[in-house]
């Protein structure tokens, strides 16, 4: 899994974190502050802090005035001293809260976009999953739906090579129109929106490497062991990265249509803006990439230096439009 | 006093006490307000304090209630608040296996960037309350679906306080935009695109929004409706589906190029005899723009609107870069 940043938290995730812990900590009756931080995905210090506060909280109780029974109590030598967490007493929480009607319905139309994956195959125990996310909402789920798709055969061919330790092959063609026979070993499948990735350690380039998996055809699976798991590569959060080699290129873009060039504009770009339209920086690692995006843009971006790239994007269009007459 | 301390204690008493409490008895016995309370005098801002803490819990599905007990209702003495205990806590009878488990955190990280990010952040922590550790799965995955549309957030709202919205919408195809008022049904993803589905309340029937063709932003009003039955969203994403299998179209596409092996891995499509390709489609517009980006090495044989579509996309291109 990917390595990620630890949450900061505002007020509301930390008492959602509070309502959460302790149905946990009933059901444990000691735990290290260490295996509530995994468990969790926190920092053992926002562990600590929150039974701090769980430890000092209650209830008004009869005497309006919080009397010593009305309390929440761990053991604090046990926390302090051991890093251990032991709940004593506890008052007014019985089990663990319900979801909110939004929060259902995220994690309903999470299942649905993973629909592809192979892992999600059977289609009644997901139909089950989601109804019980249903039934333990507060709310009826608000009805935010994705369109499910067909398993994917690379993703389970993908998922084979690394059950089985051996490499993926495929045909792979680049954006520059070549094609290639690749020889992978798959570290993480990713994907954004509607596209779905491949990394992997590419043995033809001896580096990683990202693969649209539109663009990989005829896959199969070697009798070759793999030389890197994905315990072994520290892949970079980004799946984009720039390189020293971009290509800087100034565009102008509507308005309206802006975020979909934002994952192209270089950091620090200078940004104007005129008559609706956004002018700004992209970088592009060579003008294949930029003419089949800036002609599936038409009216609504347009390349303004530097004059390779417009002419890379003119000749693309004329080439395809001349196909027409 | 952190305001979580505040929040936990608030949610505290309210599950602990059977006939619930006032809020007077809220505010001069609670942690974090009877600290703050004035026996006799102006509590004015604390309870301004306590409307706010109110909506940031009911928000995260604590069902916080509002009673009126006696015959003279509508004076504050006589409204009690309470969490009933059945409608907080998650039923008994469900838990969930670490197969489960595994698959719902990946369901979370799908949003981890965006509007539903908090929500998907939430609902990992209440599943972590249960427990259950996750397998992790074979491979990693880093799914993510982006909303990138400003009018989702004030939509998915709307949706869930079943209140009517209005917004300018630019239809494909249409010159100027006109301003709709309509009641939410669902927000659906479809072939890529978010779109509002809902009863447009000027022509009288259902009808497909896509947000990015949301020009102005959303007002939501404060008139309700009667929420849909949830089979309404099943329906729409049906119909939807319908209308990409009538849609198709034919295209001829260069060998061994980009455009071949992209849209014979599309979604639906079939090689006729000549070797050229049908594809199936939603929205003329989209697919349009889709096909254009091919340039040379995609050309549609028919439907003839479709071609004429493609080939002055492509013309308009080299014109704006010539």
């Amino acid at each position: 899994m990917a390595s990620r940043k630890k949450p900061v938290l505002m007020a509301q995730d930390k008492l959602a974190f509070l309502l959460s812990l302790v149905p946990y900590l009933m059901d444990h009756d000691r735990v290290s502050v260490a295996e509530v931080a995994t468990h969790f995905g926190m920092t053992p210090e926002q562990i600590r802090e929150a039974v701090r506060l769980i430890g000092v909280s209650g209830i008004p109780g009869e005497t309006q005035s919080y009397q010593h029974e009305d309390l929440f109590d761990i053991s604090w030598d046990d926390l302090e001293e051991n890093d251990q967490i032991v709940l004593t007493h506890r008052v007014a929480i019985d089990d663990s809260p319900r979801f909110s009607a939004r929060e259902a319905a995220a994690l309903i139309a999470g299942l649905q976009y993973l629909s592809a994956l192979p892992e999600n195959s059977d289609r009644t125990a997901i139909a089950t999953l989601m109804a019980k996310l249903s039934r333990g909402a507060s709310g009826a789920p608000n009805q935010v739906a994705v369109e499910s798709t067909e398993s994917d055969a690379t993703l389970g061919l993908i998922r084979q090579s690394v059950t089985t330790g051996v490499q993926i092959e495929f045909d792979y063609r680049g954006a520059r129109g070549k094609t290639e026979r690749r020889h992978v070993d798959p570290l993480r499948v990713e994907s954004m929106d509607a596209d779905w990735y491949l990394r992997g350690w590419d043995h033809l380039r001896g580096a990683v490497r990202t693969f649209r998996l539109d663009r990989i055809s005829n896959p199969a699976i070697t009798s070759e062991p793999i030389a890197f798991a994905a315990k072994d590569v520290s892949l970079p959060e980004m799946l984009f990265e720039g390189s020293k080699s971009d290509l800087l290129v100034t565009i102008e873009v509507e308005a309206s249509a802006a975020s979909l060039l934002a994952d192209y504009v270089t950091e620090g770009a200078v940004t104007t803006h005129a008559n609706g339209r956004v002018r700004t920086t992209i970088r592009v690692s060579h003008y294949h990439g930029l003419k089949r995006l800036l002609a599936s843009m038409p009216g609504v971006a347009t390349v303004i230096e530097p004059p390779e790239a417009r002419r890379a994007v003119a000749e693309w269009a004329e080439a395809g439009a001349a196909r027409y007459r | 006093m952190p305001v979580e301390e505040r929040l936990f204690s608030l949610v505290l008493a309210l599950l602990a006490s059977e006939h619930g409490l006032t809020k007077s008895e809220i505010l001069s016995t609670v942690q974090g307000y009877r600290q703050r309370f004035a026996i006799s005098g102006d509590n004015s801002n604390l309870e301004r304090q306590f409307e706010r803490d109110k909506d940031d819990i009911r928000e995260l599905g604590v069902p916080l209630e509002m009673i009126e007990v006696g015959a003279d209702t509508g004076t504050n003495q006589n409204v009690r608040y309470r969490i009933p205990r059945g409608d907080y806590e998650l039923p008994g009878d469900i838990s969930f296996s670490p197969e489960e488990t595994t698959l719902l955190n990946l369901a979370a990280m799908v949003w981890r960037e965006g509007s539903l990010s908090g929500e998907s952040r939430r609902a990992m922590l209440k599943l972590r309350s249960l427990g259950v550790t996750s397998d992790d799965p074979v491979i990693g995955y880093a799914p993510r679906l982006r909303v990138r549309e400003a009018a989702f957030e004030p939509l998915n709202s709307a949706l869930e306080r079943h209140v009517l919205v209005r917004f300018e919408y630019l239809k494909p195809g249409e010159l100027s935009a006109r301003v709709r008022t309509v009641a939410p049904i669902a927000l659906i993803q479809h072939q890529g695109r978010w779109m509002l589905h809902g009863e447009d309340q000027d022509a009288a029937g259902t009808r497909n929004f896509l947000l990015r063709r949301i020009v102005s932003a959303v007002t939501t009003t404060s008139k309700r409706y009667e929420p849909f039955p949830p089979e309404a969203t099943a329906t729409a994403l049906r119909e939807l589906d319908e209308i990409w299998q009538q849609r198709t179209a034919i295209v001829e596409v260069e060998p061994d190029s980009d455009a071949a092996t992209r849209l014979h891995k599309r979604r639906g499509t079939t090689v006729l005899p000549d070797g050229t390709l049908q594809l199936h489609y939603s929205d003329a517009n989209i697919f349009a723009d889709e096909i254009a980006g091919f340039g040379p090495e995609a050309v549609v044989r028919s439907p003839q609107p479709l071609r004429d579509a493609v080939r002055d996309r492509l013309i308009r291109t080299a014109a704006d870069h010539g």
